[in-house]
């Protein structure tokens, strides 16, 4: 499967190239705005948009035929909506084998059988003599310990059959396996073959002989060894054809004894088949003391007696009912996307296929049933059964020879017997597998059950890979560590068990370590199964550190992060000593406010950051307690991206206590306007309407101090100044809080006339919060500057009825109208939506501690890549925010990280063209509603912005995207966050640790061409920059708490006003890109419309000149007295201005 | 590219500086250092008969592609050697009409940040406006004399400008008060006298303010005394009666469910079309 897979990935990235080429050549084209949409309409299917039906009334109102009938009635009855079920048949037939392509895997099939049965038999010799072997093939097992009693010899198979799901029709692509089952004759085994590995050995010994010489053969591509569902004693044989149809299937070949060849009561889960004696070596002491039990070893030889049995069960029970076997293709790629499907214990589609025949036989399955409700009940099946504590069994005899579901769930952690009753299907799947399976279940039950999403798309079509599912990852690595791991568990019986497999025999009992320590902070631990390697048959079969690294996924509980303490059992109590023993050196008795004196154990966690940390804290200290793990074998990647929105001095912290602060002295602020006496009007309501107050500003502000001495004084309206010989001072942005007054008939009804009430009003609140509150104010005609605890508001005023006023026309008859215009839009946004939207973040952020940190790693990333400006705050926000309230197929986010990753994610792969996010804030929004406003937007598309947001305030016109971005922005953005995931994700999930996790926020510059360098002096968040300086410059501030009477610098940011006079003289030029964040390079992109020749008008002389073009003036800009514009402009800011494309020559 | 601009600029020198029909190109640059420069487009300031015009005849220079950091002043200063300016107005766009006398209050309007704009000049004699089409230029903005601030220099005096004075914008407010509210009284009072008080052909006007007032003349007022209407009608009617209507009903449903199917088909065209079945 790597080749093909790194051909399409090379395929992918050629493609996005060009995609980004020709979003470069677009960009600008505003003007041709319209001619473009309608090009894209008519242009390729790819791109094409969705337009309203439209069906003549003859059409609509024709007879129904029966057919029609019939299958509208099947669509209602046993689909969810006809939507989804053309969806689920679209789907199966991606993932059906073709006809075409079964006769050629047939054709294979039966030539394989031929080769089989002409490979020659080999004399009879002992099983430890392997001389017969040729060269150029290795035994496919670890012979540990080598010595063996038995003899082997090779026969051609008794029998060869094809058994799994190729026969059942239920295999899917990409990867198309065929099992085939080789009876070895019963000539090749003996009695007791059973016992200590006798029958592995002539099993793999077996499959060496025939893979020598089947790979001599022509007709094979290749011939390999592997590890039949990655279990270390089981290899098996994969042979895949010659030529081109190298991938279009792998033959697995798996020898198994003749039928009946073990007795079954020698296979039970309690009898004991791998002697201690042999396995460690020694001679048999005498002691008498019991043998171990190797349930699991005697599972595998079961497996092996099974195969045929278990092929003719699922034939019987799914050969007729195509539905089910729809449901079981349904299935399989669910787990598929969920990453469940592979490894050893992985739930694969052979144990799928077994549970939906115990639904089936159970009658929660009827064989009537679509695919769909297939997989629904299986499902829901899943969701509601704990394996671990109710295990299940297809075996309904009553014999009493059979063993009790009560010992397998003994010996095993997960139960699901096959029919014979001895059998437990599940024996590898670990507690933990089984727990995820059923998180999994349960969250698609939900989803299914919601009805308002796209519930297919979700379900079956999004992969959900480890990184972005689970909020924390820790990889242990080297896995040779957890050999001594065993030993320090005591593990020596499980090991014996597994044939020496460390890894699978540490796993358990590591995840309950774990999770039992975890306790309330976890939701569920999940863990990656050991994939299965291939290898070559001249090859040893890869050890067992060789597969990789063990990855664990952490997905908490955001109620069980906010506690720093452990408690335990109280000091007297019997349990006490067991607590002692699980936290070992940490756990230390405390006395407590009631009295009470416990066992507690305390982690060391300040701040937020560090409390979501903790789970970080706990593994360590467990894993070196108990299984002699040091902390240099655990890669833990949970707060690695922290360092992106952290403050410019703490890095303990990611800025949600600052940002707290900010909002204490805010609620302080909006008690002190409540409680204000002498305004002629009432305050009605006081509303936050910045950033900083629904806690998604990157970088908080902290309290100023200005340094007096850095500035210039302005005293008699004790304000401060910058000087033109100093560095920039500190940038300080007041935080926006809109004050609304009550209404009242003495308001005038005329809108200036409104305006300088307001101002009036500014004038006296500035009063009178200096005369009752001793704050230092500064009133101006729109807003009031307050310094509070250094803190700076700026508050506004508003009148409820303004808006309204504004809107009123009178048509000429004298009626009056209410029409939007841009002033009222533009109101109305600030003063009304803008308080709604912050006061619903804010609490959304209570709710979801993480939601912080998502929104500000989010505009961190935008912004770093120069699109900050393109698109708003707001906009940006509201994405976040739909990660929590949407966060299907996963649960909501409880880490930055991967919240980040989703909204990456999101951003890619949306299809803004056809769906509007909907953003359904505090669950206004009813299910229909949401349907109603999806088909409102399809029939109005042409009319909305690019990029929709729909909340339940803001239903119908998307206000945070009226403005922007372009099409062209939205698509570079999408390209960008393509490019950013993977490389991301790797880096996360590198059990090395990341190179340097800033790739992905440095932008790429390539594109510009022109770029304008800035000097660090005048740019005062240069510290903020994604590759933070070593030294800044000095801005003007004291780190010691002095006096604060005059009013700093308030919003003075050079590169935005420098920016401001580009964007008016050039606009209509170049588009200019800058990361606020301290960025050093402003990007200039040249329209490339604007610099067509124009004809000489007038209007459009602006920064032009006219040059003779074949005989006719024409004009263009004058690109060489812009660019020394840009210099002018930015005087004491540019350093240099750097033009390095030449596109613009006409 | 330097290169090439240099050429652009030594081609100019040798044919003369090309200009559109009617204008001349006056150079223009920022100061000294800069090597290349804009070119202000110039000619006299004509109006076709008829229209009007509140820019004096024969004394007015229009012009073009004034740079954003050449001010009123400094255009006038500039075109002084032609002859005594009377005033300068730089407008975003060209505009036929004198913009309002009346001054903007500085503290309800904000000062736009200029780009490239038109100006008006206005010179005391039609000789000025001769002398100006001739110019030669290149004409300097900033000079050792007279320099012009831009950059860091001038985002700190515009700063500086912005913190207002609260003294003087109460003053402005009161002001303003008193007038609109004597224009309120004023209209109040002719209201009173008006109410009741049938016109020459015995009409009496209603308003809002009298003893019995209506319905304000609003658009929504009307909405919603249609929109009850109709509610009112909807009651009245009987669903399901006829045979008809229930026959009726059932195909109306059949259509809704043939027009969704069609809607999902296209939608499924969509994400083949879009690869979005392969689950892989």
């Amino acid at each position: 499967m790597g080749p093909a897979h790194k051909g399409a990935q090379h395929r992918g990235t050629a493609g996005e190239l060009e995609v980004m080429a020709s979003a470069l050549e677009g960009t600008g084209k505003e003007g041709k705005k319209e001619s473009s949409k309608k090009r894209s309409v008519a242009g390729s299917p790819a791109e094409r948009l969705l337009q309203p039906v439209k069906l003549s009334r003859a059409e609509l109102y024709k007879e129904p035929t029966n057919e029609e009938l019939n299958r509208l009635r099947e669509t209602e009855s046993l689909f969810h909506s006809s939507l989804l079920r053309l969806q689920v048949e679209e789907l199966l037939k991606e993932v059906r084998l073709s006809e075409k392509k079964k006769e050629r895997i047939d054709a294979f099939l039966r030539k394989v059988n031929q080769r089989i049965m002409r490979v020659p038999s080999t004399p009879e010799t002992e099983l430890t003599n392997q001389a017969w072997l040729r060269d150029g093939v290795r035994v496919p097992l670890h012979q540990v310990p080598y010595t063996v009693k038995g003899c082997f010899r090779f026969l051609p198979p008794a029998q060869v059959t094809v058994v799994g799901s190729y026969l059942l029709g239920t295999c899917i692509r990409p990867d198309i396996n065929v099992d085939v089952a080789l009876t070895m004759p019963r000539e090749i085994l003996q009695d007791k073959d059973g016992l200590n590995q006798r029958y592995f050995r002539k099993r793999a010994l077996y499959l060496a002989h025939l893979a020598h010489h089947l790979s001599q053969d022509p007709l094979f591509g290749s011939v390999r060894f592997s590890y039949t569902n990655g279990c270390h004693l089981k290899p098996s044989l994969l042979l895949r054809p010659h030529g081109k149809d190298e991938r279009l299937v792998t033959v697995r070949l798996h020898p198994c004894p003749p039928p009946d060849f073990f007795r079954p009561c020698r296979l039970l889960p309690s009898k004991n088949n791998v002697r201690t004696a042999w396995y460690r070596g020694q001679s048999p002491s005498g002691d008498g003391s019991p043998e171990p039990p190797t349930p699991r070893y005697n599972t595998w030889v079961l497996q092996d007696t099974a195969l045929e049995s278990h092929a003719q069960l699922l034939s019987t029970v799914l050969g007729s009912a195509s539905g089910l076997k729809d449901g079981v293709a349904l299935l399989k790629v669910w787990l598929r996307q969920r990453e469940l499907d592979k490894g050893l214990g992985g739930f694969s589609g052979f144990l799928v296929s077994m549970l939906v025949a115990f639904l089936v036989s159970t009658h929660k399955i009827h064989t009537t049933m679509s695919g769909y409700q297939v997989l629904r009940s299986t499902l829901q099946f899943l969701a509601s059964t704990d394996l671990t504590v109710n295990g299940i069994s297809l075996c309904f005899s009553s014999d009493p020879s059979l063993p009790a579901l009560a010992d397998f769930h003994q010996a095993f952690p997960v139960v699901f017997l096959d029919s014979s009753g001895r059998l437990n299907l599940c024996a590898d799947v670990t507690a933990s597998t089984c727990h995820q399976v059923q998180h999994e279940a349960r969250l698609s039950m939900a989803l299914l059950d919601s009805k308002a999403d796209d519930g297919f798309q979700l379900l079956l079509m999004t992969p959900k890979p480890m990184i972005r599912a689970f909020d924390h990852i820790l990889h242990l690595r080297p896995l040779s560590r957890l050999q001594a791991a065993c030993h320090r568990l005591k593990l020596w019986p499980e090991l014996q068990d597994h044939g020496g497999d460390y890894v699978s025999a540490a796993l358990g009992p590591l995840t309950t370590l774990l999770e039992q320590g975890l306790g309330s902070r976890l939701h569920l631990l999940a863990h990656s199964r050991p994939p299965v390697s291939e290898w070559d048959i001249s090859q040893d079969p890869p050890k067992h550190r060789d597969s990789g690294v063990l990855t664990l996924g952490l997905l908490l509980r955001p109620e069980g992060l906010t506690s720093v303490l452990e408690l335990g059992p109280e000091a007297d109590q019997p349990e006490a000593a067991d607590f002692r023993q699980f936290w070992g050196s940490r756990s230390e008795l405390r006395r407590f406010q009631d009295g009470a004196i416990r066992e507690a154990v305390v982690w060391e966690a300040a701040s937020m950051a560090q409390k979501r940390l903790i789970p970080h804290q706990v593994v360590t200290h467990l894993l070196m307690l108990h299984a002699d793990i040091p902390d240099t074998c655990v890669h833990y990647t949970g707060g690695l991206l922290d360092a992106l929105i952290q403050g410019l001095k703490e890095t303990s912290s990611t800025g949600e206590e600052a940002l707290a602060a900010a909002v204490r002295c805010y609620d302080d602020l909006s008690r002190l306007l409540w409680g204000l006496e002498g305004l002629p009007l009432t305050v009605s309501a006081v509303q936050g309407a910045h950033p900083v107050l629904r806690y998604t500003e990157v970088f908080p502000p902290t309290a100023v101090r200005p340094a007096y001495s850095f500035y210039e004084q302005l005293r008699e309206r004790a304000s401060l100044l910058p000087r033109p010989d100093k560095p920039c001072p500190a940038y300080v942005e007041p935080m926006t809080v809109v004050c609304h007054l009550e209404g009242s008939g003495q308001w005038p009804q005329d809108a200036e006339a409104i305006r300088r009430v307001r101002a009036a009003f500014q004038l006296r609140l500035a009063e009178l919060l200096t005369q009752q509150h001793g704050l230092q104010c500064r009133a101006t005609a729109t807003h009031t500057d307050v310094l509070k605890d250094g803190f700076v508001f700026r508050i506004r005023v508003a009148y409820q009825r303004e808006p309204q006023i504004l809107r009123e026309m009178r048509s000429p008859e004298g009626i009056i109208s209410l029409r939007d215009t841009p002033a009222s839009l533009r109101l109305e946004r600030d003063t009304r939506q803008l308080p709604l939207l912050t006061s619903t973040l804010h609490g959304l952020q209570q709710q979801h501690p993480a939601f912080s940190g998502v929104a500000r790693l989010a505009k961190r990333w935008v912004r770093a890549q120069l699109l900050g400006e393109e698109l708003t705050d707001e906009s940006l926000d509201l994405v976040a925010a739909a990660l929590f309230l949407h966060p299907e197929p996963f649960t909501p986010p409880s880490s930055p990280q991967v919240g980040f990753l989703r909204f990456l994610f999101l951003i890619s792969t949306f299809d803004w063209k056809n769906n509007p996010l909907i953003v359904n804030l505090n669950n206004e929004l009813t299910a229909e509603e949401q349907v109603e406003i999806r088909s409102v937007f399809l029939a109005t598309r042409t009319k909305r912005p690019v990029m929709v947001i729909v909340t339940p305030q803001d239903r119908k016109s998307s206000v945070w995207t009226q403005d922007g971005p372009s099409p062209q922005i939205l698509h570079r953005l999408m390209v960008l966050a393509a490019e950013a995931l993977p490389v991301l994700e790797k880096q996360l999930m590198d059990p090395w640790g990341p190179v340097d996790i800033r790739t992905v926020f440095r932008p790429p510059l390539d594109m510009y061409d022109v770029l304008i360098r800035l000097s660090p002096r005048h740019i005062p968040r240069h510290r903020q920059a994604v590759d933070s300086p070593a030294a800044s410059f000095c801005r003007g501030l004291l780190s010691e708490p002095g006096p604060s009477s005059l009013m700093p610098v308030l919003g003075y940011d050079p590169p935005q006003l420098y920016l401001a006079q580009l964007r008016e003289a050039f606009g209509d030029l170049a588009l200019f890109f800058y990361d606020q964040h301290g960025g050093k390079v402003i990007g200039v992109l040249w329209k490339p419309t604007s610099f067509q020749p124009q004809p000489l008008k007038a209007s459009n002389t602006k920064g032009r000149m006219v040059v003779s073009q074949g005989g006719e003036l024409v004009m263009v800009p004058n690109v060489e007295a812009i660019l020394e514009d840009f210099a002018i402009l930015g005087e004491g800011l540019v350093q240099a201005v750097e033009a390095r494309s030449e596109r613009w020559t006409v | 590219m330097v290169a090439r601009g240099r050429k652009r600029v030594a081609q100019d020198s040798e044919k003369g500086i090309l200009s559109p029909p009617g204008y001349s190109a006056i150079p223009i640059k920022f100061s000294e250092k800069q090597q290349s420069s804009h070119y202000l487009y110039v000619r006299e300031h004509k109006v076709r008969e008829g229209t009007k015009s509140s820019w004096p005849q024969k004394r007015t220079l229009f012009v073009l592609n004034v740079p954003p950091y050449c001010t009123e002043e400094c255009l006038s200063r500039l075109l002084s050697p032609c002859g005594p300016v009377q005033s300068v107005e730089l407008q975003e766009k060209p505009d036929l009409a004198e913009s309002a006398k009346e001054p903007k209050s500085k503290f309800f309007h904000r000062k736009p940040v200029p780009g490239f704009q038109v100006a008006y000049v206005v010179f005391q004699k039609p000789r000025g406006v001769a002398a100006a089409l001739a110019l030669k230029g290149p004409l300097l903005v900033s000079t050792e004399s007279h320099p012009v601030k831009s950059g860091v220099c001038k985002w700190i005096r515009d700063y500086a400008d912005s913190v207002p004075d609260p003294e003087a914008l109460r003053v402005e407010v009161d002001t303003f008060m008193e007038t609109y509210d004597q224009k309120m009284a004023e209209e109040e009072a002719k209201a009173k006298e008006e109410e009741g008080v049938p016109d020459e052909e015995g009409w009496v006007k209603v308003t809002r303010r009298g003893r019995r007032p209506v319905l304000p003349r609003t658009e929504a007022a009307s909405l919603r005394v249609l929109e009850r209407e109709k509610r009112k009608r909807a009651r009245k009617e009987l669903l399901n009666f006829y045979a008809w209507q229930h026959r009726e009903t059932k195909m109306e449903h059949l259509a809704q469910l043939r027009k969704k199917f069609q809607e999902d088909k296209q939608r499924i065209e969509l994400m083949r079309a879009q690869r979005k079945f392969r689950p892989y």
